[in-house]
């Protein structure tokens, strides 16, 4: 497969959804592409600085997704064309930046922003539809319903942003960013960037700094008339188009991959003929006029979409200005239950919708099918639960914690935080983790935990962030912690990697998103800085680190830290194979009897370690067994033996 | 209660919960779950054993002392004030060194120095004070090292850890040092041997020690706040008419009021109706104020007995019978609290026939009430 800057215009080439996206950036010349790593939104970046050297941009994995955002409102203002992508939370973290961005306006280089949803949440925490932003803030957004339109779009929001003079915005959804598809490639501008940020203070405009939101009111206006003129542009756009019958019995509304979905559903129910698809690219804001046209093919209305009701319900809102005549009578999609407004949907879910409006048969296969299919499928998967990898350093680090809030007794327990970690909630993580949300949150919630000490709050608290995410947005809340001297240990899981997704470079790596040395930040010396006690160790050191946690916990006066550092396992075995050959000694294992009771494969739960049922004694898999030999400090009857390998 | 066999999740509601335990150390040392740290047990995570040795184990769990007596003693449990007894003692080591550093006349330690030296055991699982005499579980196997573990620390050590630990590593024979609690303990584990990986019956000999009660529930911290114990050399309660917790340095000597320190008795030992160790082999106290630096001893076993005889023999102990005063004065003692305990545990449960831990025949019951 092509990487995304080859130059053969006219050419086929299989892109993941992503990947079109960066394509579509670099066919439109931009110079500067910066963003925080984020599933499903990471290889639009990754893809981009994989060739940033060679087509002359800049990319940069940025701090955090705000900073990226104003890093290329800065590439704006200087007349770069900039780009810009992250996962829905990052949306989020950018709004206060984005909202004062649509007042000031973007500079002479076009801007957009691209969201990756994540409808299911398959690798995210929260599930959210990024598309009600546009609405709210007044951003043009446009959606691709396939591989092609996700690069052509892209392309042309450049375009529009710099006609309009305002941050464009393409929203993308997990099956489009990961799947793959045929792209036909355009040509490459071979620009010359010349970055110049012209002063600002121009007599003869009536307001002297063009680059602020302020003052509020005529750029309040300005903002709408610019969508305006989206909107009239949006009326004639390529990326709307209606397939099916002149007068459709049933009209379904979609956009985006729901387009796939809808489309393989007429097929299956073979309603060509009877249901039409009226696809919408441009959602906002909504060219009135031409959905007016099409909503009149049909009385009946069918809404498809992921995940919120947006273009359902603004799309009533429109018609509610229709006059009787013209008014569709019947409506249906998430509002009537015929749609679920939350998961993925599929082309199953938008048959079932079809059949109950017109009361069509279908049975495409026995009832038993499907049952039938997920047995079979069943049969050559290993079961396994979802966890830590094997000789993963976050697995020592919880049961670390673990055991150091048990013995210490005052029912202590850890704030959760964004990153593989996360998974600190369930089973492989011992269920110890007992909040998470936002990236940075867990130092922010043990700092208000942290002050109850005057309401009687005498539980210890561990807030547990990752490298990566100590940068994004723990350092403001563990300041805020050590200035009003909130009584809670932030615990550094330091693996060196922003592991989630995909070993993206971060402050305390030393390397940047184009491969170029540059110097580390001295977490510890950072810290230390702040008036934080720090405590250094390695996760894989058991006993010492839960001393460690024992001693920081005791202390109960101001916030402390705790550096737990142990490299990424998937970034050591790229280079050294296993430390340790682990095998289990079966004459001494006792399995499930008094004195162990299965601690390894019931309780520590590596992936590695599996119970022999008929033996009655653990084994380990050799297969996937990383060698890191820490089960062997686990196992209370020494029958697990580790050999320098 | 019932004697079924249960786990730690009973344990915990039964006993440690109920706020029976003495942290005597009979359920820690065994597995990865239940740790003795810093005078609490902590379960560091769930166990799912239906039958575990934690809950078989503990003197705190029902027991039918009929049982327990006939499989250690080979006789019926004695409902005397005194139990099991063969012979009543004053007595001191004869070694000067021994008796400086023992608490009263040095006899636990005299005796185990010869029973280490006849080989008639080769290890003593006993409590040292560490620096910041906090007492710890540590096995002895010379006369220096006996020394080490001379004195009271009058907190309770986890013993019967170290006990767990060194019967599973090694094949020593043993003698073990406890309160009556881990003496008992260690009779529910001669009498319910584990199925594996536990040499009990390498102890040889059990020492019991006199005990009223121990001190927990924050008594370290507040040692170390008023003391200095890095240079604490001893402790001690002088019996009547003393009234103070005695803190000896080098220098001399400080003392706080008992009545400051009565707020520490560990909640277990407000059940505890035994003084005297009655499962041991030898039980020894302090020989009251009359006979200050002399030890009151209760032989109780053939092995108990041997080994005060081969003491006497060598001249390493020095024995006189006890004054009958004392006897009598002990007997009352032992009566009176048994009663004022039982009385207290039915208070608690509100039915005779459910005394907690104590499987106890009901004429014995109604005999010890009037």
């Amino acid at each position: 497969m092509a990487s995304i800057e080859i130059d053969a215009p006219g050419t086929s080439q299989l892109f993941i959804g992503n990947e079109a996206i960066a394509r579509g950036a670099l066919e439109a010349g931009i110079g500067f592409a910066a963003a925080y790593p984020g599933t499903p939104a990471s290889e639009i970046l990754g893809s981009l600085a994989a060739v940033a050297a060679k087509v002359g941009i800049y990319t940069e994995w940025s701090v955090n997704e705000k900073v990226a955002m104003e890093a290329a409102a800065g590439a704006s203002y200087a007349g770069i064309r900039a780009l810009t992508a992250m996962k829905q939370n990052g949306v989020n973290v950018v709004s206060d930046f984005l909202a004062n961005l649509v007042m000031s306006g973007i500079g002479k280089g076009g801007f957009v922003l691209v969201s990756c949803d994540d409808p299911a949440a398959i690798s995210s925490g929260n599930e959210q539809d990024t598309r009600p932003i546009a609405k709210w803030f007044d951003i043009p957004l446009l959606e691709p319903g396939d591989f092609q339109e996700a690069k052509d779009m892209t392309s042309w929001l450049f375009d529009l942003a710099e006609e309009l003079g305002t941050i464009c915005m393409l929203r993308s959804v997990t099956r489009i960013a990961h799947a793959r598809g045929n792209v036909t490639i355009g040509e490459l501008p071979h620009r010359q960037h010349r970055a110049y940020f012209h002063e600002t203070h121009d007599l003869k405009s009536v307001m002297p700094t063009p680059f602020m939101p302020i003052p509020s009111v005529p750029r309040h206006k300005l903002l709408h008339q610019k969508m305006d003129r989206a909107r009239e542009r949006f009326e004639s756009s390529p990326f709307n188009r209606y397939v099916g019958p002149e007068s459709p019995e049933l009209l379904i509304v979609t956009s985006g991959s729901c387009w796939l979905y809808s489309r393989d559903a007429v097929r299956a129910l073979r309603l060509e003929d009877q249901v039409g698809i009226l696809k919408l690219g441009t959602v906002w804001p909504l060219p009135e006029e031409f959905v007016q046209i099409h909503l009149g093919r049909s009385q009946t209305i069918l809404f498809i979409e992921e995940i919120d009701p947006f273009i359902e319900r603004s799309v009533m809102e429109m018609a509610a200005n229709l006059s009787c005549s013209e008014a569709p009578s019947v409506f249906y999609g998430k509002r009537s239950g015929h749609i679920n407004a939350y998961g993925e949907l599929n082309p199953d879910i938008v048959i079932q919708a079809i059949r109950r409006i017109l009361g069509v048969p279908y049975e495409p296969r026995d009832a038993d099918y499907a049952d039938r299919a997920t047995a079979l499928a069943k049969s050559h998967v290993p079961e396994r639960s979802m966890g830590f990898c094997p000789g993963c350093s976050h697995r020592a680090a919880f049961w670390a914690m673990k055991t150091a809030l048990k013995l210490d007794g005052r029912n202590g327990f850890v704030t959760g935080d964004v990153g593989c970690y996360g998974l600190g909630l369930g089973p492989t993580g011992y269920f110890q983790a007992r909040t998470l949300h936002c990236m940075g949150s867990a130092p922010g919630v043990a700092s208000g935990l942290g002050q109850l000490d005057r309401f009687g709050f005498s539980q210890p608290v561990l807030a547990v962030v990752g490298d990566s995410t100590f940068y994004h947005s723990a350092l403001p809340a563990l300041i805020n912690g050590v200035y009003n001297r909130s009584n809670f240990t932030l615990v550094i899981l330091d693996n060196s990697a922003t592991a989630m997704t995909g070993f993206q470079p971060h402050p305390g790596t030393g390397m940047t998103a184009m491969a170029e040395p540059t110097d580390p930040v001295d977490t510890e010396a950072l810290c230390r800085s702040l008036g934080a006690r720090v405590e250094i160790c390695d996760p894989f050191d058991l006993t010492g680190t839960i001393e460690v946690l024992l001693r920081t916990m005791a202390e109960e006066d101001g916030t402390r830290v705790v550096m737990m550092k142990r490299g990424c396992e998937l970034v050591r075995k790229k280079s050294a194979g296993p430390p340790y050959k682990v095998y289990v000694d079966t004459e001494k294992c006792i399995g499930e009897a008094c004195g162990c009771d299965r601690l390894c494969t019931r309780l520590f739960l590596c992936p590695a370690l599996i119970w022999d049922k008929d033996a009655a004694r653990a084994a380990i898999d050799d297969i996937i067994c990383a060698g890191c030999g820490l089960c062997a400090d686990i196992c209370p009857q020494g029958a697990i033996v580790k050999e320098a390998a | 209660m019932s004697d079924e066999a249960r786990g730690c999740r009973e344990l915990f509601n039964e006993v440690i919960d109920a706020g029976l335990c003495t942290l005597c150390g009979a359920c820690t040392g065994v597995c990865p779950y239940l740790v003795h740290y810093k005078g609490r047990v902590a379960l560091l995570d769930n166990c799912t054993v239906a039958d575990g040795r934690c809950y078989r184990h503990c003197p705190r769990t029902y027991s039918d002392l009929n049982e327990v007596s006939q499989k250690v003693f080979g006789v019926p449990f004695q409902a005397d004030e005194l139990g099991v007894v063969r012979e009543t003692l004053l007595a001191r080591s004869t070694d000067q060194e021994i008796q400086h550093k023992g608490q009263d006349g040095g006899t636990v330690t005299g005796l185990l120095a010869v029973a280490l030296a006849d080989g008639f055991i080769e290890g003593v699982v006993e409590t040292a004070m560490a620096d910041d005499k906090s007492p710890q579980g540590v096995v002895a196997r010379s006369r220096q090292e006996l020394l080490q573990c001379a004195g009271n620390s009058y907190e309770p050590s986890p013993v019967l850890e170290r006990l767990n630990r060194v019967t599973r590593e090694s094949n020593e024979k043993l003698a073990v040092v406890g309160l009556p609690c881990q003496t008992f303990a260690v009779s529910k584990m001669k009498a319910y041997p584990a199925a594996r990986d536990m040499n009990i019956d390498n102890v040889r000999l059990v020492i019991g020690l006199f005990c009223g009660w121990v001190l927990t529930g924050g008594f370290h911290q507040f040692l170390q706040e008023k003391f200095d114990l890095s240079r604490v050399v001893k402790f001690d309660i002088p019996h009547h008419p003393g009234n103070t917790f005695d803190v000896y340095y080098e220098s001399g000597k400080e003392s706080v009021e008992l009545d400051e320190i009565r707020r520490f008795i560990s909640p277990g030992c407000s059940y505890c109706w035994d003084m005297t160790a009655e499962f041991a082999d030898i039980s020894v106290g302090s020989g009251r104020a009359k006979f200050r630096g002399w030890n009151t001893v209760i032989v109780r076993s053939e092995a108990g007995a041997e080994l005060v005889e081969r003491a006497r023999a060598r001249g390493a102990l020095e024995t006189r019978p006890l004054p009958e005063e004392n006897e009598t004065h002990l007997k009352k003692v032992m009566r009176d609290k048994k009663r004022r305990i039982l009385s207290q545990i039915i208070a608690r449960t509100g039915d005779r026939s459910d005394l907690l831990y104590l499987g106890l025949p009901d004429e014995i019951v109604s005999r010890l009430l009037t």
